[in-house]
């Protein structure tokens, strides 16, 4: 696989990789900052991934964030 | 028709021609000069961005404050770019053409906006303003500025095929492969920025200093610069598509957008002469049937 597939695949997949790679740990640092404790008995990290992951994913089907 | 047989009116009036050919006069007045407060404007607001990481990661300055900084530096840091889009610092060919590229590749980096992208596009701006296929700036279009700016951010969403795609994708411009790897390039810097910041602990900083500002300086840019001087975006033509207007935030708030008439007119004029140039011109551009609401 050369690096223009890579980074079309990329492109592709742009907000599954941005709600990964940013909101996922900003989530995390965001409920930490304040003192919050994650839902469900969820780690911070694992709660921002499920936020990153599950956004990354409608906005990647939907075309759009908002 | 014999003059004899024209009416005195007809007369009197100057051809647009003539007109044209005032106007051309008077601009000639304000074209020419080395915009070296825009060279400052760019390259310092690039460098006060910048320091605004250091300052804040390291606790000198509080957060809010970067953030506050980092928005107006993001706001402010298209227009010296946009002067040398149309090469105002310096011609192709000159000896300033360096400080010229210089100046519109690093103005536009907290904004994410790469420069030949924006100059080849903004091209298209300016031969088909308003146009709703070729004009890539006719996303921003609404009956009210919360209208345009909504519409303007749903245009910025990663699946839709904005103006700017489109444009993209119909011209055939030499320079635009060379502007796709740049773009890309930038693009691929500012997420590994902001990827690196979240997982070493600093994705607050990052989201308040690059990604939060660069929304919202967007958003102010496509306001004034784009909705503003053009609403309502339905007509064409050179004295037209624009109009002079009185800004309700003032001309320092509405980044000298008041004047952006004169900007369609004369693209080389630089943007702090264009107010002075619209008060020389007024009476020539009345008579050519501009629109002036208010200035």
């Amino acid at each position: 696989m050369n690096a223009t597939r890579i980074l079309s695949l990329a492109y592709q997949s742009g907000p599954l990789l941005f709600g990964i790679a940013f909101l996922a740990p900003l989530v995390a640092q965001v409920l930490e900052a304040n003192q919050l404790p994650a839902p469900f008995g969820l780690s911070t990290i694992q709660f921002g991934l499920a936020v990153g992951v599950g956004g990354g994913l409608v906005a990647k089907l939907r075309g759009t964030w908002i | 028709m014999s003059a004899a047989a024209t009416p005195q009116t007809q007369l009197d009036t100057p051809s647009p021609r003539a007109l044209q050919r005032e106007e051309r006069e008077i601009a000639q007045r304000y074209l020419g000069r080395v915009p070296w407060e825009m060279v400052a404007w760019g390259l310092g607001n690039f460098v006060l961005w910048l320091s605004l990481w250091p300052l804040t990661l390291s606790g000198a300055i509080p957060l809010w404050a970067g953030f506050l900084l980092a928005t107006f530096c993001v706001t402010v840091s298209y227009l010296p770019s946009h002067e040398a889009q149309h090469s105002i610092i310096g011609a192709e060919g000159s000896k300033l053409r360096w400080l010229n590229e210089l100046v519109g590749h690093v103005s536009t980096i907290p904004l994410v906006f790469p420069y030949r992208i924006a100059w080849i596009t903004h091209r298209q701006h300016h031969a088909h303003a308003n146009d709703p296929e070729r004009d890539p700036d006719y996303d921003n279009k609404g009956d009210n500025w919360w209208r345009s700016a909504w519409n303007g951010a749903q245009a910025r969403q990663p699946g839709v095929r904005n103006g700017y795609k489109r444009v993209l994708e119909s011209i055939d411009d030499p320079g635009l492969e060379r502007a796709f790897v740049e773009s890309m390039i930038l693009d691929l810097t500012y997420y590994a920025v902001l990827t690196t910041c979240a997982w070493t602990g600093h994705a607050i900083e990052a989201a308040l200093l690059w990604w939060l500002p660069r929304h919202i300086g967007m958003t102010y840019i496509q306001l004034f610069l784009s909705w503003a001087p053009h609403h309502p975006m339905q007509e064409k033509g050179r004295y037209r598509d624009t109009r002079a207007w009185r800004s309700p935030v003032g001309t320092l708030l509405s980044m000298g957008m008041e004047y952006h008439l004169v900007h369609h007119l004369y693209p080389k004029i630089p943007l702090c002469q264009t107010g002075a140039a619209y008060r020389a011109m007024k009476p020539v551009l009345e008579k050519q049937g501009i629109r002036n609401d208010g200035l």
